[in-house]
């Protein structure tokens, strides 16, 4: 069922760089190589076949994340391609078009996640990408003139959106006179919908023919802010923003993670045990809500699970209010380190968190009497929202939502960051691939979680008095050598939360890129409901605990 | 079936036990944490009208008007929009701003959040805790050590 | 429509009902027909108000206070003692709301459909015996006539569903229809393997049959009640008037998580009141018809002046249990839950008719 932190099967082989560069031969124009992985130019009209030898020959199956951009003389594409075995080998295919007609062949047939990468690369930075399935805007409106993220974008320009009502998308081709559809708009305001999401949905009865979610309406040009921001303190606050219901200090994490190799800062070992323990109270408080949300769609009130839930959320939101001095921004992070040390008087803070952690085993029985256990919440479960793993890796899930489908992917093990390697935990995975299999990898790592934070605990209590060195010495301006790129990611609440940065010299980064894991968990939703009935259509997005604001960004 | 019970002896048992979780806000002043950051405090008579809260704020919530010699004439804070991140707090090297633990603000409108400086020193403490102890608000970081510029003025 | 129900005429000999008893008391049997009819609603006017009180005190006070007894909170505290007073607050509240209807909406269905809900409720306790004689009317057809009446408020469901033009609406009261169509024949069904025991539909009748002493434990009589009888029959029929009631685990009609509210999505204000008060009404009459057939209607130890205590007693033992099971039962789905109906429940009730029929058959 799980795995040591030692992978039981063998990673795939390394591929190196010279194999790598044999496999796309000289279809690659030249090299442009980023500090996380080997960069390879192709040209426009290569994409899918470099990508998908990449895929066959290489073994890169996992389409991370696209980055697009412009820069003075071009438009550029970057597929950061990874592992689904091994998340540390990886790959940039670099795709530059002209700035008079950006042009570049679709990767949607070789990757479906670059579906809703491509239309968001288009969206925000204005790329056409010939071939793509359905070249729509994704986060903006359908009228919105101009690409925001584009260097002649006037910000100023005054836009008109108009409200037109929505049209059945299968009446043309789907109509048949003896089954009579219904086009159903759940949300954006919905009981379930667990923020500002608007799900298209075509029903057959109460059964689902197709759903198209539509999403942007919690859009708030984040990677903007943060290309605004000054590296050193001003970006920090804004990840806290992105997955707002208190996964704050994982979304630091990844800001911090990234921005640390870029400017090639140590962390103190002390700031990294503090880092992770409070990573991982994050995460339990978001798993605990994710549980409790999900009960809410199924059970169908704010009843008792929902309220059981967020109170022992509660506890660990002060536990973290008293360590960071915020409940959901925590601002906590800094880059080479973390704000403050544990609070004073140090021992009352480690009792009051051992006490939530030895409470913690009753409530997870609870929780396995109330819900798990419940055969009607078995039956509404158990073999609804099926997300099939080769599918799952297709749409680039990752987090619970890839490990309910039985995929072994975790960050934090397989490209180890923080303190993590040190310790001793497990991996949980379950291959029923439906909702139930989420949610019960949702609850045992809470309980995995805790083992971590009991080992901080330990660590903590025994480090000696003179050697707390919570931030390293960081120079007041950030200024990192101009056209240096770097993707990381670690494992946030709901997945992989990858950063791109790249560099221009000054103390601001060039061009700042979020990938999102509610993002692309989410567009694997059309695969899990087909043919499911509405209720299962709750449930399944219940499943996939999306944040809107991370989606949307 | 028995699963079904389960559940229900679990609710049954909340029920029975009596005990509850909430806090009867606002006959009840709630706990928060020393290090809890809230409504902004400012001292005038501290402030060496350096700049630097104001250069560091990520969402431009703070602005200060200062005369051709320099001398402060106005600081103004848009607690609404602010993020409370604190990094104001944390850069002022004479402890000029601070972040108290009151969390309990309201106006009519927007507009009624932009405290200048004579409010924001009427900003009370919250059950008198001075966050300055609470936070041992320790600089080093900041003042002391570091490369690059370090520019009062 | 309150006082129309007092004019059914069938009525059993032995019994002596509320208008008669108003009648005597007030003089008003001396006017004649006249009389007779003010006296009726006079009684009915009690009956009604009794219930809608009920009705008042469960919606914006009990549930809460339930609910938070569930979830470790404390709910209304403020106004009144215990928060009493948030019944006349909430009152005040929803019926000074700005009534919305909706541009499409089919005028007179839209309208009448709240009506037909509350009242349709509200008709059913006419025939039942309430104890220390509050007692409407006791038709021979008794049992018939609350199924009749109740089963009313599946048109009203339908209605509000197709005249709000709105799809949530509309598959809310398309739910409400199959799930009532599903569930009546096992109610009913179910009613009847009592009337093959009480030997009539008369609802006095069925209550004193349940007077007999089962079996005498040590001094003490355990009364023939037809959940002790056959406790089969009865959790069938709990089962089946949960899902009759649109309680949970059978909420699919309103499901708010997923079709936002059903039939009453496009409500509000006074209309909203009807039908949450329909809703509620609803709740109580499938409690009131438990305790009259399954546990031996007023009857409870102490004089018999106790019984509407009894009685009221086990209504509100009914409602608890429906907001237990609130607080720890998920909702089925709706295809679970149809085929819970047509394949479980129909076939496990014709079962129990059968068995019982085959059981009174052999002793008699």
């Amino acid at each position: 069922m799980s795995t040591g932190l030692e992978r039981q099967r063998q990673p795939p082989v390394e591929v190196t760089e010279e194999e790598l560069a044999a496999v796309i031969g000289d279809r690659a124009l030249a090299r442009d190589d980023h500090l996380n992985a080997p960069g390879f130019v192709v040209r426009p009209d290569d994409v899918q076949d470099v990508l998908s030898d990449l895929k066959e020959q290489a073994g890169f199956d996992h389409l991370s994340c696209l980055t697009a951009q412009q820069y003075e003389d071009r438009y550029e594409s970057i597929y950061h391609l990874k592992k689904y075995a091994d998340p540390t080998q990886e790959v940039s295919v670099v795709v530059p078009t002209s700035i008079d007609d950006p042009v570049s062949q679709s990767a949607e047939p070789v990757f479906r996640t670059a579906d809703w990468h491509e239309r968001e690369a288009f969206d925000l930075v204005g790329i056409d990408y010939e071939g793509h399935p359905d070249p729509r805007r994704i986060l903006l409106p359908e009228t919105w003139q101009g690409h925001p993220l584009s260097l002649d974008y006037d910000q100023e320009k005054p836009q008109i959106v108009t409200l037109t009502e929505h049209a059945n998308p299968i009446q043309p081709d789907h109509h048949k006179d003896e089954s009579d559809t219904m086009f159903l708009n759940v949300g954006p305001h919905h009981p379930a919908t667990h923020g500002v999401l608007h799900v298209k949905t075509v029903l057959d009865g109460e059964t689902i023919v197709d759903v198209d979610p539509d999403i942007g309406y919690l859009h708030r040009c984040e990677e903007q802010m943060c290309q605004q921001g000054t590296y050193r303190h001003q970006i920090m606050p804004y990840p806290d923003r992105w997955d707002y219901v208190s996964a704050g200090l994982l979304n630091e994490w990844a800001y911090a993670r990234t921005a640390e190799d870029l400017a090639d800062i140590e962390v103190p070992e002390y700031a990294q045990i503090i880092r992770t323990m409070s990573a991982e109270l994050c995460r339990i408080a978001s798993h605990m809500l994710a549980l409790g949300t999900f009960c809410l769609d199924v059970y169908g009130d704010f009843t008792a699970i929902f309220q059981y839930a967020f109170r022992d959320r509660e506890v660990v939101q002060d536990i973290l209010e008293d360590l960071t001095g915020q409940r959901l921004m925590f601002n906590y992070f800094r880059l080479g380190g973390v704000a403050w040390d544990l609070p004073e008087p140090r021992d009352e803070f480690i009792e009051k968190t051992r006490d939530f952690l030895d409470e913690l085993p009753a409530k997870v029985d609870e929780y396995n009497d109330l819900v798990t256990s419940n055969e009607i919440f078995q039956v509404r479960t158990i073999d609804t929202g099926i997300l099939e793993p080769e599918v799952a890796k297709d749409y680039g899930c990752t987090g619970p939502v890839a490990r309910g489908s039985g995929i072994d992917y975790d960050l934090r093990r397989d490209d180890p960051y923080g303190y993590y390697d040190e310790l001793d935990w497990d991996v949980i995975t379950m291959d029923g691939c439906d909702n139930y299999s989420r949610v019960l990898v949702r609850m045992q790592e809470v309980e995995e979680s805790a083992k971590i934070i009991e080992q901080c605990l330990d660590l903590l209590e025994d480090w000696p008095e003179d050697e707390r060195e919570i931030q390293a010495n960081v120079p007041r301006t950030l200024k990192p050598d101009a056209d240096t790129e770097i993707y990381r990611a670690v494992e946030g609440a709901k997945g992989e939360l990858g950063i791109y940065i790249r560099s221009d010299g000054t103390d601001k980064p060039a061009r700042f890129k979020i990938r999102s894991p509610c993002f692309h968990n989410l567009s694997a939703l059309e695969e899990m409901v087909q043919d499911e009935y509405i209720p299962d259509l709750i449930a399944s997005l219940g499943s996939l605990d999306i944040v809107l604001g991370e989606v949307d960004r | 079936m028995i699963g079904l019970l389960k559940s229900m002896a679990t609710t049954m048992k909340h029920a029975l036990d009596g005990s509850t979780f909430t806090v009867e806000y606002p006959e009840t002043a709630p706990d928060v944490s020393p290090r809890f950051r809230g409504v902004h405090k400012f001292s005038q008579e501290r402030c060496i009208w350096c700049r630097q809260c104001e250069n560091v704020c990520p969402n431009d919530t703070i602005q200060i008007v200062t005369d051709d010699k320099r001398q402060g004439e106005q600081y103004n804070l848009h607690i609404g929009q602010c993020i409370y991140c604190r990094l104001c707090e944390e850069v002022c090297p004479v402890d000029a701003i601070l972040l108290t633990q009151n969390f309990e603000f309201t106006a009519d409108t927007k507009h009624d959040f932009v405290y200048n400086k004579e409010q924001l020193k009427a900003v009370p403490w919250y059950k008198d805790i001075d966050p300055l102890e609470s936070r041992e608000p320790d600089r080093g970081a900041w003042i002391g050590e570091g490369e690059g510029d370090v520019d009062y003025q | 429509m309150v006082g129309s129900v007092t004019t059914l005429p069938l009525q059993a000999d032995d019994t002596v009902l509320l208008p008669e008893r108003i009648g005597d008391l007030t003089g008003l049997d001396a006017y004649g027909v006249g009389g007779e009819l003010l006296a009726a609603f006079i009684a009915a006017f009690i009956v009604g108000n009794l219930m809608l009180a009920m009705t008042g005190v469960a919606g914006p006070w009990a549930k809460r206070k339930i609910t938070a007894a569930f979830t470790d909170r404390i709910a209304v505290t403020h106004l009144g003692p215990a928060g009493l007073l948030i019944i006349v607050a909430d009152a005040v509240r929803l019926l000074s709301k700005e009534i919305i209807i909706p541009e499409n909406a089919d005028r007179p269905a839209y309208d009448l459909a709240p009506i037909v809900v509350a009242s349709s409720a509200l008709l059913g306790f006419a025939v039942i015996p309430m104890g220390s004689g509050i007692h409407l009317a006791d038709p021979e057809v008794g049992l018939a006539f609350v199924f009749a009446v109740a089963g009313i408020a599946s048109i009203g469901l339908v209605m509000a569903g197709y005249a709000s033009a709105n799809k949530y609406s509309m598959l809310g009261g398309l739910r409400a229809v199959a799930q009532n169509v599903a569930y009546e024949i096992p109610l009913v069904v179910t009613g009847m393997s009592v009337v093959i025991f009480a030997g009539s539909l008369q609802m006095s009748t069925i209550v004193e049959a349940q007077a007999q002493t089962l079996v005498s434990i040590g001094g003490i009589d355990i009364p023939a009640w037809y959940a002790l009888v056959n406790p089969f029959a009865f959790v069938l029929f709990l089962v089946a008037n949960f899902a009759e009631v649109g309680r949970n685990p059978f909420d699919t009609p309103e499901a708010p998580t997923e079709i936002v509210a059903g039939y009453q999505t496009e409500y509000s204000s006074v209309y909203f009141v009807l039908i949450y008060l329909g809703e509620f009404l609803h709740i109580f009459l499938g409690g009131a018809l438990i305790a009259t057939i399954f546990l031996g209607g007023p009857a409870g130890p102490g004089p018999a002046e106790l019984g509407i205590v009894w009685f009221l007693i086990k209504i509100w033992g009914i409602f608890l249990l429906t907001q237990w099971l609130r607080s720890a039962v998920p909702r089925v789905r709706i295809d679970q839950l149809i085929e819970i109906g047509w394949k479980g429940l129909l076939v496990l009730s014709f079962a129990n008719l059968i068995l019982t029929a085959v059981i009174v058959g052999l002793i008699a």
